[in-house]
């Protein structure tokens, strides 16, 4: 090749290919990204920083934080699950108390046989009113459907080879205490047809979702980092190794869910986290005798300033302004808010998950 | 066939002899060359002093300046623009002077501009210590170091296109394209990611995602490609045969130019997910160009590698660093998914490019250089420096490669598992990892000085020869 202006061609030519693919086009899907609203609330997620926390957004780029606290939840799968809230009632549902009794022993028939169907595993008993009730003639056409239906059932049951074992727990005594779980950790198609399954017999029942994954597990935060969740952050600090914990959701962190964990004295939860992160700032192996992270003592004064916006962490060592911005900072960072493309268990609205969004997987 | 002969013959006439080549060579290569490994051994050090306090907290702790957050990135950014690409400018002018047998145009701006670009890289680094890093990966450099860094380049770049385009030697030797290829590149992606990210700031995660592309490019294509230019000019020189298969090496070219840009995004989680696969798939392509290319030097250079090894001084030095892409492409290729991803696994890939493939290559290249522009010898004054400067350079970067991939796979265990604790596994538990790194870069420093130190040697012996008359 002798040709300069051919190779030069060619090598911005490659060039313009990567450029287009991995900065064009994460553009154009994710330029337009706008909070989403808090399902109930007049609020947005992300919320716009208060001043306070923005300047400690500058206090954590400038001191390096993200060199060694990653903000990325990852979450391996998203199953989903039914839940019954309630067993309803409809023109099957009896009351096997006796009218003087004062007390109410609702049976939904058409829910036990939706809840065989629902769960192959489990036996079905059929149900024997008490003997006091065995002459009722509102009861007898109802149990007489009943019976009818079970035959049904154990017909189905032969046709896809389902056995349900003879003895051991039987559907039967699934609604006893509710909400109870009847499907557990399954597809959204499977979950959904539970669902389905229930609700037509007038029960009440919720898809319920699980995010899995070990940073889930470890209380990182309840659900995986996505997009939506930084599109008001300026520098975007993702950080690239975890030499210390994730920090996404610091701010809703559970006590014991820290590296080092601790408990709460009080009732005033906020506060509480609070002084731990101020403690932490200011020397982080008063809280954790092996922990590596720097201590921020620099943040600190001590002599007593004249306004004193905070408790100070320790006797006489008072956060200066920086200390306060960057707790403040540390405060605001949470994923647990539920977005359409990552739902966290809080809400059970159905919730197929997003081709755009899907979980980053290896 | 004649008309080559006929253009070779012509191209002699005008052409400058070697002794004109390397003279209008010495002021700016020598310079680059002097302040690159300079550069060198300052990083070396902030990075030591930074891994001491990943197992010993309370080293230098009081100080913001020199906390952990901010001695790194300063390090880092030391080390790849202030050793690796300063090393690599002087080095491309070396090559195009040399194998297109011109003399280098406006050799004073040349020196002036590398001049300035030392002074944006300290401001840079200051900078940093500062607290004013802007928080992405190899783009720390403010706004204020950034802008005149990217100027000194452009005249850098500028002069060395035009000493280009005014070569007398007509063909493009393997070393130029890959030199032409890293020259068109840099300013590309430099103003991309300083225009997305400091200038315009586009919203989001887009920004740590146009980091992550500008951060692979820079190892991937230009400090890569840079060092490629190096082992295809050296191996066939120090081996003294001519290249084995140039067709393989135009196909790895080209294959690398395609490939290379697209890897490095693995390392984003919350992104859509297709930016992360296509990633991890690039990174896995990207072994075809490296092997094609390697091979293509391995089939030069077979059957007189003990020999070569034992006579010359810069072929150590190329062996090494040409195992190293090897390695470095392999291990990303092989562990680059989900289980290495925020460890020290991931992040020492910066390390082992800047240092290992491009900074072994460069140094190999140098102890070539230094003593052809100045005591005019084929060898550095002094053998025993020489050798200690390979041998401490080959033990730093193995031992900050081994150090930081045994770190990353402990806490990649950690990382795949709720059950285990944290402080116990992830913190304490790669403590003695971390304490070879910090021997590593304690090795590198130590290579530095020692080539700085033989460096001094032959300005001392080429200034008493010109002076004391002696020649
Ligand atoms: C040298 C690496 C390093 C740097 C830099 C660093 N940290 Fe840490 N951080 C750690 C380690 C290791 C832990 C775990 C031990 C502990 O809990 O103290 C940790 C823990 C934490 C925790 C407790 C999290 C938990 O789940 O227990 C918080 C909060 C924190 N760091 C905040 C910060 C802030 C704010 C900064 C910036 C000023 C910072 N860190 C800088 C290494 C670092």
């Amino acid at each position: 090749m002798r040709h300069g202006p051919i190779i030069g061609a060619g090598a911005l030519f490659s060039l313009a290919c990567s450029w287009a693919a991995l900065v064009m086009a994460p553009q154009l899907q994710l330029g337009a990204l706008a909070p989403a609203p808090i399902p109930n609330t007049s609020d947005v997620h992300p919320a716009v920083r208060p001043g306070l926390a923005a300047q400690g957004a500058e206090v954590y780029r400038s001191l390096g934080c993200s060199q060694c606290h990653t903000r990325q939840v990852r979450q391996e799968a998203l199953l989903f699950g039914a839940r019954l809230n309630d067993i309803g009632s409809n023109a099957s549902t009896i009351n096997l108390s006796l009218p003087a009794s004062g007390t109410t022993n609702l049976v939904n028939l058409d829910l036990l046989i939706a809840l065989a169907k629902a769960r192959p595993d489990l036996g079905i008993k059929n149900v024997t009113p008490p003997p006091a009730l065995a002459g009722d003639t509102n009861l007898a056409p109802r149990l007489a459907q009943f019976t009818k239906d079970l035959a049904l059932l154990k017909h189905a049951d032969d046709k896809s080879a389902i056995v349900r074992p003879a003895s051991g727990s039987t559907v039967n005594d699934l609604a006893v205490k509710l909400p109870a779980e009847i499907l557990v950790k399954a597809g959204p198609d499977a979950a959904e047809r539970v669902v389905k399954l229930l609700t037509d017999t007038g029960a009440k029942a919720e898809l319920v979702i699980y995010n899995l994954g070990p940073d889930i597990e470890r209380g990182w935060g309840a659900r995986r980092s996505v997009a939506r969740d930084f599109v008001n952050d300026s520098p975007v600090l993702l950080g690239s190794v975890r030499i210390g914990p994730d920090l996404a959701s610091i701010g809703t962190r559970a006590p014991e869910k820290f590296a080092a964990p601790w408990k709460f004295a009080t009732t005033n939860t906020t506060d509480e986290l609070e002084h731990r992160l101020l403690v932490h700032l200011y020397n982080p192996r008063l809280l954790a005798k092996d922990s590596t992270c720097p201590s921020a003592s620099y943040l600190f004064d001590t002599n007593k300033p004249s306004i004193r916006p905070a408790r100070e962490p320790l006797p006489s060592v008072y956060p200066r302004h920086n200390a306060h911005a960057l707790v403040a900072y540390l405060m605001t960072q949470r994923a647990d808010v539920s977005l359409p493309e990552a739902p966290t268990p809080a809400v059970a609205k159905p919730a197929a998950p997003a081709g755009a969004n899907a979980p980053a997987k290896p | 066939m004649t008309t080559a002969q006929l253009s070779s013959q012509t191209a002699c006439t005008t052409a400058p002899s070697v002794a004109e080549v390397e003279a209008s060579c010495r002021l700016p290569v020598l310079f680059l060359a002097f302040s690159g490994v300079k550069w060198l051994a300052v990083g070396a050090v902030l990075a030591l002093l930074a891994s001491i306090q990943l197992y010993n907290p309370t080293f230098m702790e009081g100080c913001p300046w020199v906390t952990y957050g901010r001695l790194r990135p300063a390090a880092v950014n030391a080390l790849t623009y202030g050793f690796a690409l300063q090393a690599a400018f002087g080095l491309s002018l070396w090559l195009i002077a040399r194998l297109g047998r011109v003399t280098l145009t406006n050799t004073l701006g040349l020196f002036i501009a590398g001049m300035f670009w030392n002074i944006a890289v300290t401001v840079g680094v200051i900078g940093i210590l500062a607290g004013d890093a802007t928080g992405f990966d190899l783009l720390e450099f403010p706004l204020y170091a950034a802008l005149p860094l990217f100027a000194s380049y452009a005249l850098v770049g500028a002069w060395a296109l035009v000493t280009l385009h005014r070569r007398t030697e007509r063909d493009l030797y393997v070393s130029l394209w890959f030199v032409l290829a890293a020259l068109l590149w840099f300013p590309w992606i430099l103003s991309t990611a300083q225009g997305l990210l400091l200038g315009w700031q586009v919203p989001g995660v887009v920004q740590a995602i146009v980091a992550g592309w500008f951060a692979n490019n820079l190892l991937q294509i230009v400090l890569t490609g840079f060092a490629l230019a190096v082992l295809f000019y050296f191996v066939p020189k120090t081996v003294k045969r001519p290249l084995a298969n140039p067709g393989l090496a135009q196909t790895g070219f080209w294959l690398l130019l395609l490939i290379g840009g697209w890897g490095g995004l693995s390392q984003l989680a919350a992104v859509p997910a297709w930016i992360p696969a296509v990633s991890g798939a690039a990174n896995v392509l990207v072994l075809v160009p490296v092997i094609a290319l390697l091979v293509c030097l391995w089939q030069t250079a077979e059957g007189k590698i003990a020999e070569t090894w034992k006579s010359n001084a810069t072929f150590r030095f190329l062996l090494v660093a040409a195992i190293l892409l090897l390695g470095v492409t392999l291990r990303t290729a092989v562990f680059g998914g989900h289980f290495t991803q925020f460890t020290f696994f991931a992040t020492a890939r910066t390390d082992i490019v800047v240092l290992g493939v491009f900074g072994l290559a460069a140094l190999g290249a140098l102890h070539h250089i230094v003593p052809r522009l100045t005591t005019g010898e084929d060898e550095m004054p002094s053998d025993g420096l020489a050798d200690l400067a390979f041998w401490a350079s080959l033990l730093g970067v193995l031992a900050i490669g081994i150090g930081f991939t045994l770190a990353g796979f402990k806490q990649g265990v950690v990382n795949g598992s709720a059950e285990s604790k944290f402080l116990e596994s992830a913190v304490t538990g790669i403590a003695s990892n971390l304490k070879l790194v910090t021997v590593g870069y304690g090795a590198l420093a130590l290579a530095a000085l020692a080539f700085l130190a033989n460096f001094a040697l032959a300005l001392r012996r080429c200034c008493a020869a010109c002076c004391g008359g002696a020649r």
